[in-house]
């Protein structure tokens, strides 16, 4: 053993050597592949800018920033504004996350923390891959052809039975709306919402737990004094994900909404999302502005999108730089 | 049937054609008029959804007789069969309305395209109340207007209980349903409500799309039938197809005459032939005259370059669609469209004659008309 170690030792140098150079060779082609690839990236995010924003230019030259603020959507005067759909789809996005939000988080630390029914976790893990892996388009049936009867026959009336003096649920409830379309998006955004959260609170350090636990803390005092404050970044990221998922569903939530343009503050009322806009005026849609309108909403799409990227980077900057100031 | 005959009979020239040729043989049983065999070709065309059932059992017969043509058909809708025949990615488009002038000259000019009008199709008033039957439910131009103006609110309008005595109209709320995604099915539909009413001419006009007073959408005529069937108190304007493959209940038209009628593909076709000179620019043959008429009824188009690059594709093509407004018609009735009237039909061949290529006419002349 040695004497082996002794020959490596004198022959390391020449081994070296020739390592090195092949090894330059490998590294140099492995980092043009690496900067091919990031290369890549950016061509294909800036290719796909510039042929959103071209066909956009009819209508952004026609209409200019007054996109935003029309809630007018006439295709047979040619006149059209974005903020109804704007509204629909920031509306149902922020419904969805406030029921998916408690939700999730409950059954994320239900999965992470909770070890008595640890007999439940495994079944209950796969249903929750089960329910992120079902196509939208499914979903969308589901909620078409069942929920909105039960919304409309009995969750809008006890909704509007027991809170009905908030303007918030007034008018006649149709089944299709605002209320039935956040409910669709949280289904599809809670698989996502559990499991990045859960996978977070698991990655707490145990010791903090256990410290915790040893200075006479209980399990909700722990939960609630070290692992969320430890785990907030995360689930903040987790909550954006979803939110960026809530923002672009489209198929679902055009099957439920009503696809109405207008902005009412009943939440029984129909509504128009961005995406469901797109999604069902392309096909017919003839004429530069009219087109060009139906990609000026893809833009504002895009820009809510990055909108939330970048507000989700903010945040997680300032938690971790909080928390390290505390630390 | 003739053509399966000659198919047969002229069997070895099909071999011929196979290689790009183009033969012409006269029937020799019975000394009728002279018939292609089309050569060789896959065709491709893209565009509306209304006559897209027709579309497909046509195409498929077609291919049946003539297994050396396959033809394919995307049902992506209207302006986007539009855009693949401007920009030349398919060989015919399909549209509910045809190009207009804006559309031909990004096609290259008003004279480029050839647009022949395929198919005749109707649209029914379907509804949802208890207690009212098929048919039951008289809906009068004026009636139909207000409740898509939204002031008519309930079923139990006067305006409505006057041209329905009989029959016991709730004290309901109106729920409209319209379709959000683009379609000819509006267009005709939003075309009738323009004829009939200056109210909606001024505030909604007529188009593939239109900002709705009232109501909600639903995409495609499935979905508004379903969500039709769903809501207690709903109406809404659906293809005549999907309302009897559906069996849904349809409310009784008054047309221009003042007669009451059931939409029927004969009653399309009723309305239809009251209309002599119809051409891509004049079209509309909503509430039309005659007893029979169904009021809310429209054509159906394809469009084609006049000037076919590839001499052998062109020629199966101008022979397919001969076939589609001749034979092919017979296809229609049974997924619930209306055969064209024969005036249409020697309209659609004597355009299909002008396709050329190279300067050569595709369409031999002496293919006419069935008499």
């Amino acid at each position: 053993m040695s004497r082996g170690t002794a020959e490596r030792v004198v022959s390391a140098p020449l081994v070296a050597a020739s390592h090195q150079r092949r090894f330059v060779l490998g590294d140099r082609i492995f980092r043009a592949i690496a900067y091919g690839a990031a290369l890549l990236i950016m061509v294909i995010a800036v290719i796909f800018l510039i042929a959103l924003v071209i066909p956009a230019l009819p209508a952004m030259t026609k209409f200019g920033l007054g996109f935003f603020t029309s809630r007018t959507w006439d295709p047979v005067r040619n006149q059209f504004g974005a903020l109804a759909a704007i509204y629909g789809t920031l509306v149902t996005s922020a419904i969805a996350l406030l029921i998916a939000f408690p939700i999730g988080l409950g059954a994320a630390l239900f999965l992470a923390e909770d070890a008595r029914l640890s007999l439940l976790r495994g079944p209950l893990s796969f249903l929750i891959e089960l329910l992120a892996g079902i196509p939208s388009v499914v979903i969308g049936l589901w909620a078409f052809f069942i929920l909105t009867a039960l919304m409309r026959d009995k969750v809008d009336p006890f909704l509007q039975h027991t809170l009905g003096f908030l303007p918030l649920l007034k008018g006649t409830p149709s089944g299709y709306g605002f209320l039935t379309a956040s409910l669709v998006l949280a289904i599809m955004v809670l698989p996502i919402m559990i499991a990045l959260s859960r996978d977070v609170i698991r990655a707490v350090p145990r010791e903090l737990r256990e410290a915790s636990l040893a200075l006479g803390a209980t399990n909700a005092e722990t939960i609630w004094s070290v692992i969320l404050p430890y785990a907030r970044v995360g689930i903040t990221g987790a909550v954006l994900l979803s939110l960026g998922r809530a923002l672009g569903e489209t198929i679902a939530v055009t099957m439920v909404i009503g696809n109405t343009m207008q902005i009412s503050a009943s939440l029984f009322a129909s509504g128009y999302t961005l995406p469901s806009v797109i999604a069902n005026e392309f096909t017919e849609a003839t004429g530069n502005v009219y087109l060009g309108s139906l990609f000026y909403l893809g833009v504002v799409l895009v820009l809510i999108t990055i909108a939330v990227n970048v507000l989700a980077r903010l945040l997680i900057w300032r938690f971790t730089g909080s928390g390290r100031a505390a630390a | 049937m003739t053509r399966v005959l000659i198919a047969l009979s002229v069997g070895a020239s099909v071999l011929l054609a196979a290689c790009g040729g183009t033969s012409v043989a006269g029937n020799p049983s019975t000394g009728g008029p002279a018939v292609i065999t089309p050569p060789a070709a896959a065709l491709t065309g893209a565009g509306a959804t209304f006559p897209a059932p027709f579309y497909d059992a046509a195409r498929f017969a077609y291919n049946q007789k003539f297994s050396q043509v396959t033809v394919n058909y995307q049902a992506v809708g209207s302006g986007a069969g539009i855009q693949q025949l401007t920009k030349k990615l398919v060989d015919f488009g399909a549209s509910d309305v045809p190009m207009n002038a804006t559309e031909l000259t990004a096609a290259g000019g008003s004279d480029a395209v050839v647009q022949i009008a395929s198919t005749l199709g109707t649209e029914s008033m379907a509804f949802n109340l208890s207690g009212v039957s098929n048919g039951q439910l008289k809906l009068t131009p004026k009636t139909i207007a207000g409740i898509f103006l939204g002031t008519i609110k309930k079923w139990n309008d006067p305006a409505l209980a006057a041209d329905n005595s009989g029959v016991s109209l709730p004290n309901q709320a109106i729920t409209v349903v319209h379709r959000s995604d683009g379609s000819g099915t509006t267009y005709i539909f939003t075309d009738y409500l323009s004829t009939v009413s200056a109210d909606w001419k001024s505030k909604v006009g007529k188009g593939k799309s239109v900002s709705w007073p009232v109501g909600q959408g639903a995409s495609g005529n499935a979905a508004v039938a379903t969500r039709i069937t769903q809501t207690p108190g709903a109406i809404g304007y659906v293809e005549l197809a999907y309302v009897l493959q559906t069996n849904m209940t349809q409310a009784s038209l008054q047309n221009h005459d003042g007669q009451f009628v059931i939409p029927s593909p004969e009653g399309a076709t009723a309305a239809a032939s009251q209309f002599l000179a119809v051409n891509p620019t004049q079209f509309s043959i909503v509430d039309a005259p005659g007893q029979k008429s169904a009021p809310i009824s429209g054509y159906s188009w394809l469009m084609l370059y006049k000037d076919q690059a590839d001499k052998t594709k062109g020629t199966a093509l101008v022979d397919y669609l001969d076939w589609l407004v001749t034979d092919g018609q017979q296809y229609a009735a049974n997924v619930h469209y209306a055969k064209l009237p024969s005036n249409i039909v020697k309209d659609d061949i004597n355009s299909l004659k002008t396709v050329t290529s190279g300067g050569t006419a595709l369409l031999p002349s002496s293919v006419a008309a069935p008499s």
